[in-house]
């Protein structure tokens, strides 16, 4: 693992178009800005470790039985669209390389 | 991308069986990639996406919205291209249900699996806006089973 020193508002750059940038330090929290094109995701690790601990408890056999739900679940939602309206239009807006507070 | 305003437009009367692969696997099962998607009306809101090698292998799944009718997950764009969604209506969301018996079941509101409806490919995505959904959003059992 490489090992930096940076200080408060120094940056470094990985392969040529992430930004990290220490934005503030207080006490034992260090906030980052980090500056990424929208194709390179950025999440904190413990969120990604969370989701696969809960694949893991999740992973099941075909054979399990399935709960009863309370009936207010059973349906679907009701649709607030008038029948026939149009598919609502997309908004992937591409982001910008802007900071991300993670 | 917003996927609020998705309109479920399909309700399943027959059992349906597709296939569907998932390129990155699941987080923590990187190396599995293909699956089968099986619904059956008798056992909504459920679904099952089972591992395509005969293993008997699954996990289930459910409509996330049926779980909280106002989830507003916020796809990040590099997945919207990924997917190649280009409309929210491309888009199936699939919430994965851990069943734990004995107690409450959950679904996963962080990390959906999107698939694109059209090519089947599909991907578990961290939604942008993760920090506002459980990773096990509790499902309200029956109160006696019948």
């Amino acid at each position: 693992m490489l090992i930096l020193s940076r200080k408060l508002g120094e940056s470094i750059v990985i392969d040529g178009h992430i930004h990290v940038t220490v934005m503030r330090v207080d006490g034992e929290v260090v906030k980052l800005g980090i500056a990424a094109p929208a194709e390179v995701p950025v999440h904190r690790k413990e969120v990604y470790e969370e989701i696969q601990r809960n694949n893991q408890q999740a992973l099941t056999k075909q054979s399990a039985t399935l709960p009863k739900l309370a009936g207010v679940l059973k349906k679907k939602p009701a649709v607030p669209t008038a029948p026939g309206a149009a598919v609502p239009a997309p908004v992937p807006v591409a982001k910008k390389a802007a900071p991300k507070k993670i | 991308m917003k996927c609020a305003e998705m309109i479920e437009t399909e309700t399943p009367t027959v059992s349906r069986r597709e296939a569907v692969r998932l390129p990155n696997g699941l987080l923590g099962f990187e190396q599995i990639k293909d699956y089968v998607l099986t619904s059956n009306p008798d056992e909504e809101p459920f679904a099952w996406l089972q591992v395509e090698d005969n293993s008997s292998l699954a996990f289930v799944v459910m409509d996330p919205f049926v779980a909280l009718p106002d989830y507003q997950p916020d796809i990040p764009q590099a997945d919207v291209e990924f997917l190649k969604l280009k409309q929210p209506g491309d888009a199936l969301l699939l919430g994965i249900v851990t069943i734990n018996e004995g107690e409450t079941p959950t679904v996963n509101l962080r990390g959906p699996v999107i698939i694109n409806r059209h090519t089947h490919i599909g991907k578990q995505v961290i939604i942008a806006n993760a920090v506002q959904y459980s990773v096990k959003h509790p499902l309200p059992v029956a109160e006696s089973a019948e």
